[in-house]
């Protein structure tokens, strides 16, 4: 137990948030340790915001309770929040204050010590790589600017926690791979959680994916577990050069090859086809050598493996059609659960209405 | 609460509202001061004070539209509001701001009763009493101001709906002498402004059960004393709104009086108003 203590560092529990008759967020439940960089996967309106709101104290929940570091985000706030960095979905920026002058504010209500403020303030410009605008006014930056500005105020006093929602809407593709790296570097002595809903995002920077739809957890797992357990499908994409009617007979004849389908032709004499196997089967050897042996020389052959891409429209939609494994069928019963509460969800609005 | 407060008071001096504020209330106080004391000849300078009340309806409001609908507006207040200061010092901190915009006028407004001993004596006590009432008086404008500003996201809804409600409290002091008073009147005044509040805690809290309960009680409990001892709400009607009326209560300090009971009304108000305006912020947190 008290190994626990040591490595939890927030603990969210039975999380509830209702607008009315909307649930927001909808007894959602996890830990994140220290040291920790967690990706909050959901579509747009799936309570991602709502949820880093309520853990940086903005908001308050309906239901549940938030730790960090074994303390009470509504009991004791103000402790709590010494402790979180936060970086809203719309930077929280002054725009007729200079870039330094900002700092110099953010600095203070976060109570960084004087002796270190300067310092501090020099060292996150240059971290955020936004020392030459240090002396710009804020509403003359461009958006890739401001969001480091909002960044580096996230980062400002080196809080053990750093939550960012959405950091790298809006910036150009080169933006994005600096805003990751800093994310990276920060990641060694800081616990990240980040919120996006790009998929590549997430597999780039995160350790821990959780996926959120309609206020609730879908899934939570190691993004390398995740596209491990999820991601193989069994099959295979191959190119070949040779008379297509000759390779399929051949490869008709590997009794553990399930089904193929013969995909366009690019040209006439590459046959592009994709094979499935069960999933935990490797067929690839059997492949190369029948094609030895007819003399048809194999270009590319490549593992189909799911994205998390897939998986997450696989999980929130439920419209898979890939071949059905048994996490699949796990999948699908959490994703008929979820169907079932959006129905009670709707009888619930009916009954409100009727009152 | 530091943070807060020198920022807000940088703010009003990067921006030129702090500059244009101070001017034309100078000017203004300016050409009264020449006319009432210096031209007339008047040793007493409440007549000016009393004269340039009306400024606060316009003056106010410009100070204190963007104090915290702007914040609003720019989503700024998640940065507040997640940073480890309360709600309170937040408020605090703005309110202080504003007040030292505010009293680095009046402090130049204290040299005048020293210019007009150049002329002859000066009854100092009167003088220095009247600013000090203009200074509270400003203060609960202020204090007022700020707590419009924290209902809205814009800034222009706040001056206005400030401006109004300014404009209302200066000119109730005139109105408030002509209403009735008798109580049947005041029965009925009183039974629609319950009717309002309701409605106005409707608008906030969007519970239907809660407000028809609060209304219920209120309208039963305004009956039952019209029943029981209808004497009570005798000139009530008038007793009120001289009691909103917030200008009204400078008058006794235009007569030369130092009025404690004004002063506490005017320190009740600003207290009462920067904790509305905290239990605002709080609430929207739990919306």
């Amino acid at each position: 137990m008290k190994y626990k203590e040591e490595t939890i560092l927030i603990e969210v529990k039975n999380l509830v948030k209702r607008y009315g008759n909307n649930t927001a967020v909808d007894h959602l439940s996890f830990t994140v340790d220290k040291g920790q960089i967690l990706g909050f996967l959901g579509p747009n309106g799936a309570g991602k915001s709502t949820t880093m709101n309520i853990i940086t104290g903005y908001i308050s929940a309906t239901e549940g309770t938030v730790t960090v570091n074994g303390l009470d985000v509504f009991e004791e706030p103000e402790k709590v929040k010494k402790m979180i960095g936060y970086l809203p979905e719309f930077p929280p920026l002054y725009p007729d204050m200079t870039v330094r002058e900002y700092l110099n504010f953010v600095a203070d209500i976060k109570k960084v010590k004087k002796s270190e403020k300067n310092r501090m303030i020099e060292d996150i410009m240059e971290d955020t790589r936004i020392a030459p605008m240090a002396d710009r006014l804020i509403k003359h930056l461009s958006k890739g600017y401001k969001q480091r500005v909002g960044l580096a105020q996230a980062i400002m006093g080196y809080p053990e926690l750093i939550i960012l929602d959405e950091p790298t809407v809006g910036l150009d593709p080169k933006q994005i791979i600096e805003i990751r790296d800093l994310i990276k570097t920060l990641s060694k002595n800081h616990t990240v959680i980040l919120s996006s809903h790009i998929m590549q995002e997430v597999t780039a920077v995160c350790d821990t994916v959780m996926i959120i739809d309609k206020g609730k957890l879908i899934l939570s797992d190691k993004t390398e577990n995740l596209s491990e357990s999820l991601g193989s499908t069994g099959g295979l994409r191959l190119s070949i050069k040779g008379d297509k009617e000759k390779i399929l007979a051949a490869l008709n004849k590997i009794t553990r090859i399930k089904n193929i389908e013969v995909q366009e032709q690019t040209s006439s004499e590459i046959v592009n086809l994709m094979v499935h196997c069960d999933e935990h089967e490797d067929i690839r050897e059997d492949i190369f050598y029948t094609m030895c042996e007819l003399g048809t020389p194999i270009l590319e052959m490549q593992t189909i493996r799911m994205s998390l891409e897939d998986i997450f429209l696989k999980v929130t939609n439920g419209s898979a059609e890939e071949s059905v494994s048994e996490e699949d069928l796990e999948l699908y019963d959490q994703d008929n659960e979820l169907d079932d509460s959006r129905n009670d969800n709707k009888e619930d609005n009916t009954d409100a209405g009727d009152l | 609460m530091l943070a807060i407060y020198k920022k807000e008071l940088r703010t009003y001096y990067t921006s030129m509202i702090g500059y244009v504020f101070m001017a034309f209330f100078l000017v203004i106080i300016g050409i009264y001061f020449y006319i009432q004391n210096l031209m007339y000849g008047a040793a007493n300078f409440e007549y000016t004070l009393s004269g340039v009340i009306y400024l606060f309806v316009l003056l106010v409001p410009i100070l204190t539209m963007r104090l915290i609908a702007e914040e609003n507006k720019q989503k700024t207040d998640q940065l507040l509001f997640t940073s480890p200061v309360s709600a309170g010092a937040i408020v605090v901190g703005k309110l202080l701001a504003v007040f030292t915009v505010f009293f680095s006028v009046i402090l130049i407004t204290c040299f005048y009763p020293l210019i007009m001993s150049l002329y002859g004596k000066i009854p100092y006590a009167s003088a220095y009493s009247s600013i000090i009432g203009f200074t509270l008086l400003g203060a609960a404008y202020l204090a007022m101001g700020i707590f419009i500003s924290s209902l809205t996201e814009s800034q222009v809804v706040a001056a206005i709906v400030s401006f109004i409600t300014f404009l209302f409290t200066v000119l109730m002091g005139g109105i408030a002498g002509a209403f009735p008073s008798d109580n049947k009147t005041a029965y009925i005044v009183f039974t629609i402004i319950a009717l309002v509040i309701c409605l106005i805690i409707y608008l906030l809290m969007r519970n239907l059960t809660f407000t028809i309960g609060i209304g219920f009680l209120m309208v039963l409990g305004l009956t039952a004393v019209y029943l029981l001892k209808p004497t009570l709400f005798d000139g009530s009607v008038i007793r009120v709104f001289d009691w909103i009326s917030v200008a009204s209560r400078f008058d006794s300090f235009n007569y030369g009086i130092f009025n404690l009971s004004s002063i506490i009304y005017y320190l009740s108000i600003i207290f009462l108003f920067t904790f509305f305006t905290v239990q605002v912020i709080k609430k929207k947190r739990w919306s």
